[in-house]
């Protein structure tokens, strides 16, 4: 129904995306999603010809529309598109806008028009409100409206830019309720979102979009409860991530303890995490640096995710050398660091691969 | 991490402030081992400014509470904070210390 083949687009010398491949089926509701600036919006204008690709084919119902020859506003009555900013005639009252294009673009008899456009009305709620002008109408409605006019044409394929991100908290739910409503129905659509938990419901199919191109892709349950790449695992898990490198014995472990201290802060991390963090790292730290081999080269670089989603944290930290776990290590010493761990950590575990040792500790 | 000596009644109170990790361990050690070697009998340690401790730290206290017991001497803790608290608790170091809510019960004990 949908589908680009090595689509390109750029703006002078910065590229939005690069050879980008996505098919989208008859029926499927699909939920398009990424950070900002990532290219989502061009993406859905490039789908609708609004923009020309630089390279690369859109194909919509397997007729290739970026050739010359294709009437693209033939096209584009089968290819609804609803915007963040609504559209709508300020003009025309609500009737007038759902009317104008069959009317004057199908054909349809203004009497026709009208009833299907007091269906529509209906259909999200607002049939009180047909002669209201959109200044008379609350965001919410003005989007719900944009919604009805859409689907006066009877498309194929609706794509959903951003819908309610220009919508006040209070009034993206009604927005949202159509939406599903729609997709329940059958409709093809593309929706992008930044309203994660509305994707995961009401999407089957997730495409993450960074680097320039469909960076995951995948059912809803995959993208949301187990992406594979590290970017999506940001993204959808919502981490604010610090990193830290140590190659010295010598280092300064009081200014990365205030490093530490500001990242936590500026995420709201309560002082009592904040000093569980910094005791298992400096007790890592201890662990793996061997305090009689001040010779040896020290290579450790760790990471500190705050999901603020789950409120959790992962520290992951890696060390450069031969094998070494320190959970499993019964050599001299008390121990007293990895007793300490153990009892603040909800779960750890130690992997060994190519002379790089990774421990992962959730606290 | 700060420390101050006090004295109060029989004991000598040694208050700690801040935070005592890996990296000031050791300057924690000489003061509070200044303390014992001065001929103090009877010390409690008032941690109630206490707000962080490391590994590092734990084994300073538990150095001294074994230098004291050589001597048979007195060794008290008093005022942990919950953070610091639930740090003995998990290193088990709460049943080797004579551990008091605040400075008043641990002189009256």
């Amino acid at each position: 129904m949908i589908q680009t083949v090595n689509l390109c687009k750029s703006f002078g010398d910065l590229i939005i995306f690069k050879d980008l491949n996505i098919t989208v089926q008859k029926g499927e509701c699909v939920a398009v999603i990424g950070p900002s600036g990532a290219g989502k919006s061009v993406l859905f204008r490039t789908i609708a010809m609004l923009e020309k690709p630089d390279s690369g084919q859109v194909f919509i119902n397997g007729t290739d529309i970026t050739q010359k020859d294709v009437n693209i506003n033939k096209v584009r009555e089968k290819l609804g598109m609803v915007y963040q900013g609504f559209h709508l005639f300020s003009h025309l009252n609500v009737l007038d806008n759902i009317t104008l294009a069959p009317v004057k673009v199908s054909g349809m008899n203004k009497t026709e028009a009208r009833k299907k456009a007091m269906e529509l009305l209906s259909m999200v709620g607002l049939t009180e409100k047909a002669t209201s002008y959109p200044h008379q109408l609350s965001g919410g409605q003005q989007q719900r409206v944009a919604i009805a006019r859409s689907l006066a044409m009877d498309p194929d394929i609706i794509l959903f830019d951003e819908p309610t991100s220009a919508l006040d908290p209070s009034m993206t739910g009604e927005v949202l309720a159509i939406i599903r409503k729609l997709a329940r129905s059958g409709l093809t659509m593309m929706i992008s979102t930044h309203e994660m938990r509305f994707a995961q419901d009401v999407a089957s199919r997730v495409f993450y979009i960074d680097e320039k191109s469909v960076y995951e892709q995948g059912t809803a349950q995959e993208i949301f409860q187990n992406p594979q790449r590290e970017k999506t695992r940001m993204f959808i898990r919502k981490l604010k991530v610090f990193s830290y490198s140590i190659t010295s014995h010598g280092f300064d472990m009081v200014a990365m303890n205030v490093q530490i201290e500001l990242f936590c802060q500026k995420y709201n991390i309560e002082s009592k995490k904040i000093n569980h963090i910094q005791l298992v790292l400096e007790e890592l730290i201890l662990e793996v640096s061997g305090e009689g081999e001040s010779n040896r080269q020290l290579k450790i670089d760790y990471t500190i995710e705050h999901s603020e989603e789950r409120g959790e944290i992962l520290i992951s930290f890696n060390y450069e050398g031969d094998f070494f776990n320190p959970f499993g290590s019964e050599g001299e010493g008390d121990h007293l660091g990895i007793v300490l761990i153990t009892g603040i950590a909800k779960n750890f575990d130690h992997a060994y691969k190519d002379g790089q040792n990774t421990i992962n500790i959730n606290i | 991490m700060n420390t101050t000596l006090i004295m109060s009644g029989d004991y000598s109170v040694i208050i700690v402030e801040g935070r005592v990790d890996t990296t000031n361990a050791g300057e924690f050690e000489k003061e509070v081992m200044a303390v014992v070697e001065s001929g103090s009998e009877k010390i409690i340690l008032d941690c109630s400014g206490l707000k962080y401790i490391s590994s590092s730290g734990l084994r300073v206290f538990l150095i001294v509470h074994k230098k004291m017991l050589a001597k048979k001497g007195c060794l008290k803790l008093c005022s942990l904070q919950p953070g610091i608290k639930e740090i003995f608790d998990i290193s088990g170091f709460s049943s080797i210390f004579s551990i008091f809510p605040d400075k008043q019960a641990a002189e009256g004990d």
